[in-house]
């Protein structure tokens, strides 16, 4: 640079530049050189290092901050898990519950379509026909039948005619004289001779039947016959439509359940 | 012109060598470097200046590094190394922009 070579033509910057270019080996310029060479060395090192690994570069503070974090994600995460498996497994449960209270109530629909004569029912029961050449039996005596079995546990009734109509007897099946010996029973008209299919303890209905001055007795003094059969399975399938109510509506529940 | 030679030869030997930092010099080499860039700059701007001067040159980036170390050195055992670490790159960075700018008002005139 002062060397007196180069000394004219180094007014400027790039003069100067120019002339510093120019490959001259003195004591600075190889000490220089020696300088600028560990410095790209270093920073080729550092640089290398940099990008092999995020943490062996670290200082401590930062290492021990970066697994503070770490520790922290971690119980977060944990915890997040923890309440998802809480909520799975109430899920689980809520599901399960709905299932059982769906088949309760789809249970407790069988029964009631039973008792309102929705649903054909089958199970032992007796079939008890009445024969009545003379005309004789009325609706009252029927009524009468039908009341006995009641009290002797009937829990699914059917009245008709041994070939001809059957009618779901319910709780507001009502029995009618129509003339001419036959029997009205809700629109249906059945004459003689007639049956009664019933659902429940064979033994106990036909005892029933069978008492003293009972149903049986008031049939034979009426010139009429009444047939009492046993059976391991009766069968009622006559069905009566489930009426719509008009006004009534279901009151809520107390509580729960 | 023996320096930027020098300065390329030692580029090429960091990226082919690989060799591992020592576990002592990792926190002071990202610093050194930066502080040594710094009197790089400062060289080549006497450079253009035309005040260069070897003996000035070596010093100031032996001093440089050894200070910018010092300081950092300095601030892990006071337990403030991380952000002495910053001011450091801060004032050196500084230091480096304005040497450029001084650079390039030599080269291009602006």
């Amino acid at each position: 640079m002062s060397s007196p070579e180069t000394g004219r033509a180094a007014t400027t910057g790039r003069g100067r530049l120019v002339a510093a270019l120019r490959p001259r080996a003195s004591r600075g310029q190889l000490v220089a050189a020696v300088l600028c060479a560990l410095l790209g060395f270093a920073a080729a090192v550092q640089v290398r290092a940099t990008q092999d690994s995020d943490l062996s570069g670290l200082r401590q503070t930062d290492l021990v901050r970066i697994l503070d974090d770490v520790t922290e994600r971690t119980a977060r995460l944990q915890a997040e898990a923890r309440d998802l498996e809480e909520a799975r497994r109430q899920v689980t449960n809520d599901t399960n519950g709905s299932r059982a209270a769906v088949e309760e109530a789809r249970g407790r629909a069988r029964t009631l379509g039973i008792l309102a004569g929705t649903l054909p029912a089958t199970g032992p029961g007796i079939e008890f026909t009445i024969s009545d050449p003379d005309d004789e039996v009325t609706a009252d005596v029927l009524l009468d039948a039908l009341h006995e079995l009641r009290d002797a546990g009937a829990e699914a009734v059917e009245l008709g005619t041994l070939d001809g109509p059957r009618v779901r007897v319910v709780a507001s099946t009502a029995l009618v004289d129509a003339g001419d010996g036959a029997v009205e029973v809700d629109g249906t008209r059945l004459t003689a001779p007639y049956q009664y299919r019933v659902i429940g303890d064979p033994g106990t209905l036909s005892a029933a039947l069978d008492i003293p001055g009972g149903v049986l007795d008031v049939l034979s003094q009426n010139d009429a016959q009444g047939l009492v059969t046993e059976q391991d399975e009766v069968t009622i399938t006559s069905l009566r439509p489930a009426p719509e109510p008009e006004y009534a509506r279901p009151a809520p529940e107390d509580g729960d359940d | 012109m023996i320096a930027a030679l020098g300065l390329v030869l030692g580029i090429v030997a960091g990226l082919f060598l690989e060799p591992t930092v020592p576990l002592w010099l990792q926190p002071y080499l990202p610093i050194a470097v930066v502080a040594a860039l710094d009197a790089l700059f400062g060289g080549l701007r006497s450079l253009l200046d035309g005040i260069f001067d070897d003996k000035v040159f070596v010093v100031s980036f032996v001093a440089n590094v050894l200070v910018a170390a010092l300081i950092v050195f300095l601030g892990d055992q006071l337990g403030v190394g991380a952000q002495l670490s910053t001011g450091v790159v801060v004032v050196l960075g500084i230091r480096i922009f304005s040497n450029a700018a001084a650079i390039r008002r030599h080269l291009f005139r602006a």
